[in-house]
């Protein structure tokens, strides 16, 4: 005879194991730090290229008023300005980076302790 | 009602039954409405605003992640920029290069809602989306809704501009490059919008988690409002030129599109919750149950014609042959 609470049990699993099962034990593989390192490691490069192409688009914007003015600008100053505003994008959005992956990292784990509490109690049912 | 929830639930049992073939016939869908919006509202080159082109990128996205539809409709987005003039490509290029670095690695899930955010623009009916992704996403949904706002208003003050640089193509390069940054930062309706949908995104998901009775309709009615009066105030503020009328009908579509939502997401009977106690080793539990509002299935009745009459034929043949025998 079928038992239902068993078949419910494993339909669950089954559907955990192909949908978020995969990505939440890719996440968990890896340590914690090392996980959540490699993200904002990604982060910054996300961010660098995304202020590259905006500075550009900036500088391309104005052109003919940088051409005119590159010889009476202190070039000192705006290298440091643009560090500056460089290094406030990159570290809040590092921050932001380093939140949501943290989130990220403790609820795969979360969900993988729900996932093997079934499997034991799976396991349990099976021996009965 | 009984009638709308039996339609519903026979939807239900047909979707999980064939979900296997719905699905790709919905991306088919969406991938199609995406990719004729595109052609018929941008349409500047001719060789990809061909119909069996777009038959073809949509089959193809039928069978992909849901994510595809929006790198093909990117592609076709580029395309016809580039058709229009190489300094709209490298603008809309760049924009979808940092939205997709800074935002959408983050919440791969959410890409769709950039999809379908110009194309409600496009339709005019962009006040839809700020009810619907309060009730079913998340607040980060503003930030998803709020980049569809930059893309679909970016595409059309370039739309806007298109005479202008048909007219200056024997000016320099940068001067038609400034035109269409300018055309885009200028856009007070675009600002508008982003701030009073990202305001509608987290009015309406806080309201609707609230544990009171009838959060959900509460959040529709309370986005809408709060959309409508912020919409009108910044349009006043802003002088951004927002049609009333346009904003009246958008949130009165707003909010039958909230109550379907509620319909199809959030169905359940107020008047049979229940309060119940307990407690176990560690905690007290105060848990409150709200029923589903659900039809019974209607058992179907198996009348048996053929089968039976056959089988009765059979035995009635045994039994005379049997007869027959021992006589």
């Amino acid at each position: 005879m079928i038992d239902k609470e068993k078949v419910i049990l494993m339909t669950k699993l089954a559907a955990f194991e192909k949908n978020e099962g995969k990505k939440n034990m890719n996440i968990v593989n890896y340590f914690r730090s090392d996980y959540i390192g490699f993200q904002v490691l990604k982060a910054i490069i996300a961010a660098t290229l995304s202020y590259a192409l905006v500075l550009s688009v900036y500088v391309f914007y104005h052109f003919e008023d940088l051409m005119a003015d590159i010889y009476k600008m202190d070039l000192l100053a705006t290298g440091k300005n643009l560090i500056i505003m460089y290094l406030c994008l990159a570290g809040g959005y590092v921050v932001i980076a380093y939140m949501v992956y943290t989130y990220r990292y403790y609820k795969a784990k979360r969900n993988l302790k729900d996932y093997y509490v079934g499997l034991r109690k799976l396991e349990n049912m099976n021996g009965k | 009602m009984s009638t709308l929830l039996e339609i519903k639930q026979y939807v239900n049992n047909f979707f999980n039954k064939f979900e296997a073939y719905i699905r790709p016939v919905l991306k088919l869908i969406l991938a199609l409405v995406a990719l004729i919006t595109i052609n018929s509202k941008l349409g500047y080159m001719q060789k990809i605003d061909n119909s069996a082109i777009v038959l073809i990128a949509a089959l193809m996205c039928s069978f992909m992640p849901l994510n595809f539809i929006v790198v093909v409709s990117a592609l076709f987005i580029v395309l016809h920029m580039y058709a229009l003039s190489l300094e709209c490509a490298m603008v809309i290029l760049v924009l979808f290069i940092v939205l997709f670095l800074l935002y959408f690695r983050f919440a791969p899930k959410d890409t769709i809602a950039v999809v379908l955010t110009p194309i409600c623009c496009m339709m005019g009916i962009p006040y839809i989306l700020p009810i619907i992704l309060g009730l079913v996403g998340g607040p980060y949904s503003a930030v998803s809704l709020a980049c569809g706002i930059i893309v679909a208003y970016s595409l059309k003050s370039i739309n806007a501009s298109a005479a202008s640089l048909g007219a200056m193509e024997t000016e320099d390069m940068a001067t038609r490059f400034r035109l269409v940054i300018d055309g885009i930062l200028d856009s007070k309706v675009m600002i508008v919008l982003i701030i009073a949908f990202a305001i509608t995104v987290f009015v309406v998901y806080i309201i609707r988690r609230l544990p009171i009775d009838y959060s959900w309709p509460i959040a529709v009615a309370a986005g809408a409002i709060v959309d409508a009066v912020i919409v009108l105030i910044c349009d006043l503020s802003m002088d951004a030129d927002i049609s009333v009328a346009g904003i009246i009908f958008g949130t009165l579509l707003a909010v039958v599109a909230g109550f379907i939502t509620q319909f199809l997401r959030f169905n359940v009977d107020y008047n049979r919750a229940e309060k119940v106690q307990f407690e176990d080793d560690e905690y007290y539990y105060y848990v409150r149950a709200i029923p589903k509002v659900t039809v019974p299935a209607q058992k179907k009745r198996v009348k048996k014609i053929n089968s039976s009459t056959v089988n009765n034929h059979r035995v009635i043949s045994h039994d005379d042959y049997d007869d027959d025998d021992e006589e």
